[in-house]
């Protein structure tokens, strides 16, 4: 009698710890789930935020914004951002930024790709928590110094101070002189977080050296080059060479594009002048077509001799367009 | 009363127990996906104002993107006029990007973009193209523009028209 109640008592115990762990399996299952979806909730959220701001850059030049997330890792590469497991790619995309924006907060900036009429707008995007050590003496120093936002963590010398590690994830040095020796304070630092740019140009273009830190010392990374001063921000911004130049390609394409749409609406113009007063104009529209035709031909491409060639016809096409203006001609652009 | 009949009163009494707690149980878990299925009902309707929201938010995108393409722009000495569609970009602008849709999709994605002329002539531009045939959602924008002829320095009055679909 005994042993059968002693088994129905140890028997009701196995019933209870059965249906126990079946429970708080059920819930474990059911709160690991609503977790998963939360944080791809959230990741998707920011990157929503992500597409806005892009969607803003688009539609507007010349402006900074700080925008607050919620704290993530935000990846960007060429055409593709991703937060975690969840990534948008872009065919074309233009956003200049390091290679992982950290923290809850992001400096936007926007300024319009003009040679000399808008092909396109550039988007900058950066984290606070990044630093950026600017040294130079030239004007070209301190114009870049002076477009980059306030908000930014950004440092100016005109000569190399004493670098301090001040536990920043990432640090870029901006270099308008020659190449400084490596600070010993971010020896320690990984070696893909220390990079550098040495400029060797000026405000309409030149080349740009980019330099990573190994171990104790500068490694480069290769070369490219900057036409205007808006591609040189965004070889401060863009981290890596392949980056710079992936974004400076998509720049290139779309001014192939909108210099396609000059180039026939100025021949309409020239059409259209053949008679009276607009006759004079005709020369101005001739010489503008013939600057357009070859930054047509050279935005194919990008490369020092299209970029010298983009730049000299960008020149004369904007004296052409002036032109215009003083014989009230309607303007190329 | 015989031990025989008195076990076998227990384990009936037992398994009535038993029988008690399974029910209990299977009545607590019909309750919980009661309860979880309600949940999930709610949550979905949540997602599918969110969709919505999101894609008109997508539509409005779209629409301001199309007002600022530097194809399409008004412009003096490059200062931008808002609102202001200039006509001879607008006939090479029409053949350029239909010819690069894959392009444009990026930017306009699945959409449908027209300029109609309303006055001093009527005239329409078909700009881009890229339809789907099973869209959940489907927005129409009109936006009244000035549409500016440089060679007769005139301008007229239109209205774009944007049809973004959504799957």
């Amino acid at each position: 009698m005994m042993n059968k109640k002693g088994f129905e008592i140890q028997f009701n115990w196995i019933f209870v710890l059965v249906a126990g762990t079946a429970i708080i399996l059920f819930f474990t299952v059911v709160v690991i789930k609503q977790k998963n979806v939360s944080e791809t909730s959230t990741k998707a959220t920011i990157l929503k935020s992500m597409e806005a701001v892009i969607t803003g850059a688009s539609v507007s030049t010349d402006t900074t914004n700080i925008i607050d997330i919620p704290n993530s890792d935000i990846e960007v590469d060429c055409g593709r951002v991703s937060i975690g497991g969840v990534s948008k790619q872009y065919q074309s995309l233009v956003l200049f930024a390091p290679s992982l924006i950290k923290g809850n907060k992001l400096i936007t900036q926007t300024l319009a790709f003009s040679t000399p009429y808008r092909a396109t707008n550039l988007l900058y995007i950066t984290s606070p928590q990044m630093r950026y050590i600017i040294i130079g003496d030239s004007k070209l120093a301190k114009e870049i110094n002076k477009s980059m936002p306030s908000e930014l963590k950004k440092e100016f010398y005109q000569s190399m101070p004493e670098i301090k590690n001040m536990n920043n994830y990432k640090i870029r040095f901006v270099l308008f002189e020659n190449l400084i020796d490596f600070p010993k304070a971010l020896e320690k630092m990984p070696d893909s977080d220390v990079t550098a740019i040495k400029i060797n140009g000026d405000s309409e273009k030149g080349i740009i050296e980019f330099w990573q830190k190994e171990s104790n010392s500068w490694l480069s990374k290769g070369t490219s080059f900057y036409i205007g001063k808006q591609s040189l921000i965004g070889a401060i911004y863009a981290d890596t060479l392949d980056v710079y130049e992936c974004n400076m390609r998509n720049v290139f394409s779309r001014l192939n594009l909108v210099t396609k749409i000059y180039a026939e609406r100025t021949k309409k113009l020239t059409q259209g002048a053949t008679s009276g007063r607009q006759f004079q104009c005709n020369q101005f529209y001739s010489n503008a077509l013939s600057q357009l035709n070859s930054i047509f031909a050279a935005s194919s491409n990008f490369n020092k001799g299209n970029i010298d060639v983009i730049a000299d016809s960008a020149k004369s096409l904007s004296s052409e367009n002036k032109n215009a203006q003083i014989y009230s001609c309607t303007l190329i652009y | 009363m015989h031990p025989d009949l008195l076990i076998h009163t227990k384990m009936k009494k037992a398994q009535i127990q038993i029988g008690e707690t399974i029910a209990v149980l299977f009545v607590f878990f019909i309750l919980i996906i009661i309860g979880f299925m309600f949940y999930v009902k709610i949550i979905k309707s949540n997602i599918e104002l969110e969709t919505e929201e999101l894609s008109q938010l997508r539509s409005v995108g779209i629409s301001q993107k199309i007002m600022f393409l530097p194809e399409v722009q008004c412009s003096e000495d490059n200062i931008i006029i808002d609102n202001c569609i200039d006509i001879l970009k607008l006939d090479s602008a029409q053949s350029i990007m239909k010819k690069n849709e894959i392009y444009y999709y990026d930017l306009l994605e699945f959409s449908d973009v027209s300029i109609s002329q309303i006055y001093p002539n009527e005239a329409k531009w078909n700009l881009y193209s890229r339809k789907i045939e099973d869209f959940n959602s489907k927005f129409v924008t009109n936006v009244p523009i000035s549409l500016y002829d440089p060679a007769t320095r005139k301008h007229g009055f239109g209205v774009l028209t944007i049809e973004t679909l959504f799957k």
